[in-house]
């Protein structure tokens, strides 16, 4: 094969998901693309997008790196942003409790994987039962409700055919972060130790700190999901964070992140989870059962697998 | 009773210039390494002078590695002092020797792949123009200097903006030394630095080596190639079992001479093999 077809091929592929999709689309079901589509599928994409970007850092800082808890932190700092306004602190303050909460479950993600050594998929995957066990627990597996009304109409707000939260919240993070990543020092240090690990600790690299500051930032966008999902429900849900770390991991593997790390952007990861969101809004629209949603989005993930496994020889 | 600290240094101080010629760069003295019930290197004494090439021998698990990666801030030594400049260190991580002029060059030459070379020559010293305190890479900088850098050295790189994964052995040689020179390192450790190159390059590297020395700047390599060595270096050391068993200089020796002190069939090679 091309050696630069080879190298690019899950950009490749990601482009011809999309057509193919969207032609699709255009050719069977032409009444699903109209701008209120756009405004749902940007509406549901605005919480995976920040989770898929934290896990998209995560994965390229390599050392198997791994996020699998960002449901979980979703459902954990809303859970937690709500029950501190119960415990009478004041409504304007929801927001930086729910960030604080998701910096300090992705704290303890990466101490556990940075000073513990244990393998992050191990870690994450215990964390992510322990947050959504918590959340559950914590609520009683009802909602709470009592979201304030600023939140709610920021939530539900639009600009054009474009959510509020989505203009306000993910583009900003994602020109902030594509920025760190392509223009500062920081971001040629995540993709060199994801590259060779070694070569970024002989160079003197502060690898440890800056993965620990990886997870952190991976529950801090996760706690900012969280915030979302109550300014767009209006109330705490428990299981709002349900799967979303399965489509922020095939939104990374399709957006052309080595799974191995070292390879892979944020463009990428965030057109991968509005296509991801694409596939289940028209599933949803066409009558298809959501039981096959998931499936869908299962199946996507291997493919996207087996064609990072092929891209991924140096050769 | 106040003078006497001050007396103390100053007697260690005439003790070790007796020991050593004042214008040895490093100075090791009874450099010990032990892991757990394994001693990796046992009272080595080594002295390395800018402007010369030092060449490290021995089989393998000699100690010559270990005493490198002591040298190199990877291992810290459990017996023994180091003075490097003058000044007595001790490194707890790479970062702190290179802090201390001290660069090395690993066999498995520690580059990313995936960076450009610019990128790797500055990897953990970027230039840059903080916002904020956000460190923004300034790449027309750092290009420009990667030029002069390699102009220095007269190597051929013809596209600087090419990832490392697509240059050649002998190329990412030259990426790893000059990443070493850019940051004014005055002891260059290269770890079989011929290994894996073809004849052409190995000549390369060999003349790069040299026009380290030339500079002033003082140059360690370890190698198991005889006649790399003998081309090179000024000076070879042979370790044996973790100790130092023969200094010889390249005009007092013969290859033959030193194989046989490597492969302990001479009688300088018996101490080490006492137990």
């Amino acid at each position: 094969m091309n050696h630069a077809l080879r190298r690019n091929l899950v950009p490749v592929m990601l482009c011809v998901l999309w057509v193919a999709l969207l032609g699709t689309l255009a050719a069977t079901h032409a009444w699903i693309l109209s701008p209120r589509t756009l405004t749902s599928v940007l509406q549901f994409a605005t919480i995976l997008s920040l989770a898929a970007m934290g896990m998209g850092l995560v994965v390229i800082a390599g050392g198997a790196g791994i996020d699998l808890s960002v449901g979980g932190t979703i459902s954990l700092s809303a859970v937690l942003g709500m029950m501190g306004l119960g415990a009478g602190l004041p409504g304007y303050w929801l927001p930086m409790v729910c960030l604080g909460c998701g910096v300090m479950l992705g704290l303890f993600n990466g101490l556990l994987v940075t000073r513990l050594g244990i393998l992050p998929l191990i870690v994450t995957l215990g964390t992510f039962y322990l947050f959504s066990g918590l959340a559950l627990a914590l609520t009683g597996g009802g909602a709470i409700a009592g979201v304030p009304d600023w939140a709610v109409g920021w939530g539900r707000a639009r600009w054009g055919a474009l959510p509020m939260p989505f203009i306000t919240v993910v583009l900003p993070a994602f020109v902030l972060l594509s920025g760190l990543m392509a223009l500062t020092s920081w971001g040629r240090w995540i993709v060199a130790m994801g590259d060779n690990e070694r070569a970024a600790r002989l160079a003197g690299l502060p690898v440890d700190r800056v993965r620990l500051m990886l997870y952190a930032l991976s529950g801090a966008l996760a706690g900012l999901g969280g915030f979302i999902s109550l300014a767009w429900l209006g109330s705490a849900r428990p299981n709002i964070g349900v799967n979303v770390e399965l489509e922020a991991l095939t939104a990374v593997l399709l957006g052309g992140v080595a799974i191995t790390g070292g390879r892979g952007g944020l463009v990428g990861v965030v057109s991968a989870a509005l296509l991801v969101v694409m596939l289940r809004t028209a599933l949803l629209q066409i009558g298809i059962n959501t039981v096959w949603q998931t499936g869908a989005i299962g199946a996507l993930l291997v493919v996207a697998l087996l064609v990072n496994r092929f891209s991924n020889s140096r050769g | 009773m106040a003078q006497l600290p001050a007396l103390v240094d100053g007697v260690e101080r005439l003790t070790d210039m007796m020991q050593a010629p004042p214008d040895a760069f490093v100075q090791a003295r009874g450099i010990g390494k032990r892991f757990g019930a394994l001693t990796a290197l046992r009272d080595v004494d080594i002295d390395i002078r800018a402007g010369e090439v030092l060449a490290l021998l021995g089989d393998n698990g000699a100690g010559k590695t270990t005493f490198v990666k002591v040298l190199a801030g990877a291992h810290v030594p459990s017996d023994g002092t180091l003075r490097i400049g003058g000044d007595t260190v001790r490194f707890a991580s790479p970062r702190d020797a290179a802090d201390h002029g001290v660069a090395t060059i690993y066999q498995e030459l520690a580059l990313s792949e995936n960076l450009k070379v610019a990128e790797n020559i500055f990897l953990g010293h970027e230039l840059v123009r903080p916002v904020l305190g956000v460190p923004f890479l300034d790449r027309a900088a750092m290009r420009a200097r990667v030029r002069v850098l390699l102009g220095e050295l007269d190597a051929h790189i013809p596209d600087i903006e090419a990832p490392v994964g697509s240059l050649s052995g002998g190329q990412r040689q030259a990426v790893a030394i000059a990443r070493a020179l850019n940051l004014d390192a005055r002891l260059i450790i290269m770890d079989e630095p011929t290994a894996a190159l073809a004849v052409a390059e190995t000549r390369k590297v060999l003349n790069l080596t040299r026009r380290l020395a030339e500079s002033g700047r003082a140059v360690v390599i370890v190698s198991h190639n005889i006649a790399d060595v003998f081309e090179v270096a000024d000076r070879m050391i042979v370790f044996r079992r973790g100790r130092k068993i023969a200094e010889r200089k390249r005009a007092e020796t013969d290859p033959d001479e030193i194989v046989a002190l490597i492969t302990g069939a001479h009688p300088d090679a018996r101490v080490a093999d006492q137990p």
